[in-house]
């Protein structure tokens, strides 16, 4: 809705997207290293930029039912990763509102 | 009621008809030779002669008090005289000897027409002497009225070639007058003109037959009192100050000066239904959100750019009403974010992401693309010579191209993110918008990270913005001088500045801010001017424009899908105009010729074309009057609701930190 330009980051090092080179993060506000996703290691987030959510759906993952959606990059619509909406299991609420990117789907920006 | 004829024939056509005991009518050829304003007016003896030669002598009126009327504030001797003066200025002698008579008041003494007479004849010993005896003494400045007349005397004998003549008065007149240097030397130099054309040329005077006496006149004016000696057309110029203000007061004044009609019988007042409030056309093409609209500058086609990766050219004709859709223009690889018309409308530019394409408006071939900029283009304006054009883009540059789309010229790396970028009408400055560069310093991104979660995309219904402006970190104005590229003036803002446009005296920049503002900003100074305020923006790039006659309006897209009009000067908000769907205004566009007609555009897929729903020139009385009534009432909350009374109507400073010629801080 509506027009807007694409957000940059700027910081020691900013991940963007590895088919249009798209600010999406920066590893200050990375989380985690230790996920995994559909194309093997996953980092989590706390903010990314330039995406857009998909639909929530629920989700069976190693650590239990999460509702996600999944994001794509703004630009060129690749999908990188997903939101986790909602965690089921208490253990694992921390992730809620929280980004995963694949990293095969990265690239150093900056 | 004026009899047809030209000043000039009834001057000449009344003499040998009018009856003998008609006494004042011979003096109107004497006196009134040339009928150029009262300047023109050559007889000392008007008033004088007038009761003694009439048949019937009039007597004088005897009023009490001094007042117009009862109540009044005017006095009565001051307006007969404007009026003495304003009738004998178009040639009405006898009406104006007569209501001397009656009135007993006299446009003015023998002295003072003496002394008009005296200068617009070049007696100019006598001037002086009649100078002084209308009792302007050397306090009153007697000494620069006398330099004056010296001057002009010096210039006219150095116009007949009477050298000799005209360095005497150099030497003792004026240089004796202990000038300084500098107005003095010019002086001296003119004697080294070649001729009288030369002269009258480096002197920037129109020589004795011109104006000059009468300019001098107006300038000796200031020495003498004006109640002595009334200025020149007074009671006219009066009346042009109420015509004024009467203007001033006109909020929905959209009527060009030549077709506006000014009686002095009632108070002028423009008809808000002659405004263009209604939507009287929906263009329902694009199959995704319009961008962006742009007119052609001949106000007959209307370019839209949307984000379903296309341009429309429509065609729009006004006599007879024809609206069709002209072009389209597909081939973009992504949405479409800016437009600009080439001056002869022959060629269209179009932005979609880092290229930029030029278009054949008749063909709508695309003649070329530009693939120079490293990220998203986001503003191109052409320049006001039509030597080119300019693009500007998020990767901070700023690029001159000429006319074939080859790069002419670089700014280099900028201090911002480009958003938008306009050029001034007098070709003197470009004033862009834009985020400023976070650069290696980890302060914004601390700040995102700590406190504000960074917006993701503003595209997820999902996403609640609860700073949608700060999070973005600091953004800039910056002016440039467009010749040397150096930087004039930078101001720093919070809120995120999506839109730039400069008024037509090349004065001020309109710019949106979010959240929620539009200042005016004056370029010279670095002054904000004025702040609208009502329509909503946060997250999306919002354009605004001036519009209507003069630029009267300002008018705004709105996050919340209707469309803002302000007027410019007074800030007050005129009209909400509902209409679009849901989701935002993005854009708006004045037509340049039509004044009557505006454009908006909207996320909803459409455009909308807004007119004046009256044709006729009165409208509903009543309804008019219950507008104005609730203008009023507007008028009145804006200004209360404001920080204080009166603000909006002078420049004021929001406190935003300016420096010249150099970055400057946030405040």
């Amino acid at each position: 809705m509506g027009m807007s330009y694409r957000r940059y980051l700027a910081g020691a090092r900013v991940y963007g997207c590895s088919n249009c080179r798209t600010h999406l993060a920066t590893i200050h506000s990375m989380v985690s290293r230790a996920f995994n996703g559909q194309h093997g290691r996953a980092y989590l987030f706390d903010d990314v930029v330039n995406v857009i959510e998909g639909e929530p759906s629920d989700r069976q993952m190693t650590t239990g039912n999460h509702t996600v959606r999944d994001i794509y990059c703004c630009k060129c619509g690749v999908i990188l990763g997903w939101k986790y909406d909602k965690a089921y299991d208490p253990q694992q609420k921390y992730k809620e509102g929280k980004f995963i990117l694949e990293r095969s789907l990265l690239v150093d920006v900056q | 009621m004026r009899v047809p004829e030209s000043d000039q024939a009834s001057t000449f056509s009344v003499s040998p008809d009018a009856l003998p005991q008609a006494g004042p009518s011979h003096l109107k050829t004497n006196g009134h030779a040339v009928n150029g304003g009262s300047n023109g007016f050559k007889s000392p003896i008007a008033p004088n002669g007038v009761s003694k030669r009439s048949k019937t002598p009039l007597s004088r009126v005897s009023l009490p008090g001094t007042a117009l009327y009862d109540d009044s504030s005017i006095d009565r001797e001051e307006y007969v005289r404007l009026v003495i003066q304003s009738l004998r200025d178009v040639g009405y002698t006898e009406s104006a000897a007569t209501l001397e008579a009656e009135s007993g008041y006299v446009m003015e003494t023998p002295e003072v027409a003496e002394f008009r007479q005296c200068i617009l004849e070049g007696e100019w010993a006598d001037a002086e002497v009649a100078l002084l005896r209308l009792g302007v003494s050397e306090e009153d400045g007697f000494w620069e009225a006398k330099f004056l007349i010296s001057q002009q005397k010096y210039l006219e004998y150095l116009e007949v070639g009477h050298t000799t003549s005209a360095l005497q008065v150099l030497r003792n007149e004026l240089a004796p007058m202990h000038l300084d240097p500098e107005q003095l030397h010019p002086l001296s130099s003119l004697v080294m003109s070649t001729d009288a054309a030369d002269l009258r040329h480096r002197a920037g005077w129109d020589g004795a037959h011109g104006s000059s006496r009468r300019r001098l006149l107006v300038n000796l004016q200031s020495y003498i009192p004006s109640s002595l000696m009334i200025p020149p057309r007074r009671f006219s110029t009066l009346l042009d100050q109420a015509r004024l203000h009467q203007l001033s007061q006109c909020l929905y004044h959209n009527a060009s000066a030549t077709s506006s009609h000014f009686s002095l019988y009632s108070d002028h007042r423009c008809d808000r239904d002659m405004f263009p409030r209604t939507t009287t056309t929906i263009l329902e093409v694009h199959t995704d959100e319009v961008w962006a609209i742009e007119w052609s500058h001949n106000g007959r086609w209307l370019a839209s750019a949307s984000k379903d990766k296309s341009v429309i050219i429509w065609s729009i004709e006004t006599d007879p009403p024809a609206i069709s859709q002209k072009l389209t223009l597909r081939d973009h690889e992504y949405s479409v974010g800016c437009l600009a018309w080439s001056l002869d409308d022959t060629i269209l530019l179009s932005s979609s992401e880092q290229c930029v394409k030029m278009w054949n408006t008749q063909t709508g071939i695309c003649i070329r693309t530009i693939e120079a900029h490293a990220d998203t283009v986001s503003a191109l304006a052409w320049v006001p010579d039509g030597s080119g054009f300019i693009s500007g883009s998020q990767d901070c540059k700023i690029t001159l191209w000429g006319p074939d789309g080859k790069q002419r010229d670089s700014w280099g790396l900028t201090a911002i993110r480009i958003i938008d970028l306009a050029v001034t009408p007098d070709f003197t400055r470009l004033v862009a918008v834009g985020e400023s560069v976070a650069g290696t310093s980890p302060t914004p991104l601390a700040r995102g990270d700590a406190a504000t979660p960074p917006v993701s995309t503003g595209r997820s219904g999902a996403a609640t913005v609860s700073n949608s402006s700060g999070a973005h970190g600091e953004h800039q104005m910056v002016v440039y001088n467009l010749s040397t590229k150096q930087q004039e003036l930078s101001i720093a803002l919070e809120g995120q500045l999506t839109s730039v446009k400069i008024s037509e005296d090349s004065q001020y920049a309109l710019v949106n801010h979010a959240p929620d503002e539009i200042h005016l900003w004056d370029i010279t100074t670095g002054r904000m001017a004025r702040k609208y305020t009502g329509q909503r923006q946060g997250r999306h790039i919002i354009r605004s424009c001036f519009g209507g006659v003069d630029g009267n309006f300002v008018v705004s897209g709105s996050e919340d899908g209707n469309v803002y009009v302000w007027h410019r000067d007074r800030g007050v908000l005129l009209e909400v105009l509902s209409g679009h769907g849901s989701g935002s205004v993005n854009s708006v566009a004045w037509n340049p010729r039509n004044k009557q007609m505006f454009a908006s555009c909207s996320d909803d897929c459409t455009i909308r074309l807004w007119e004046a729903t009256a044709s006729a020139p009165h409208g509903l009385a009543s309804s008019s009057r219950a507008a104005d009534r609730t203008l009023a009432e507007q008028e009145q909350e804006h200004e209360q609701g404001g920080k204080g009374k009166g603000k909006s109507r002078e420049p004021w400073d929001d406190g935003a930190a300016v420096r010249r010629g150099s970055r400057s801080t946030s405040s």
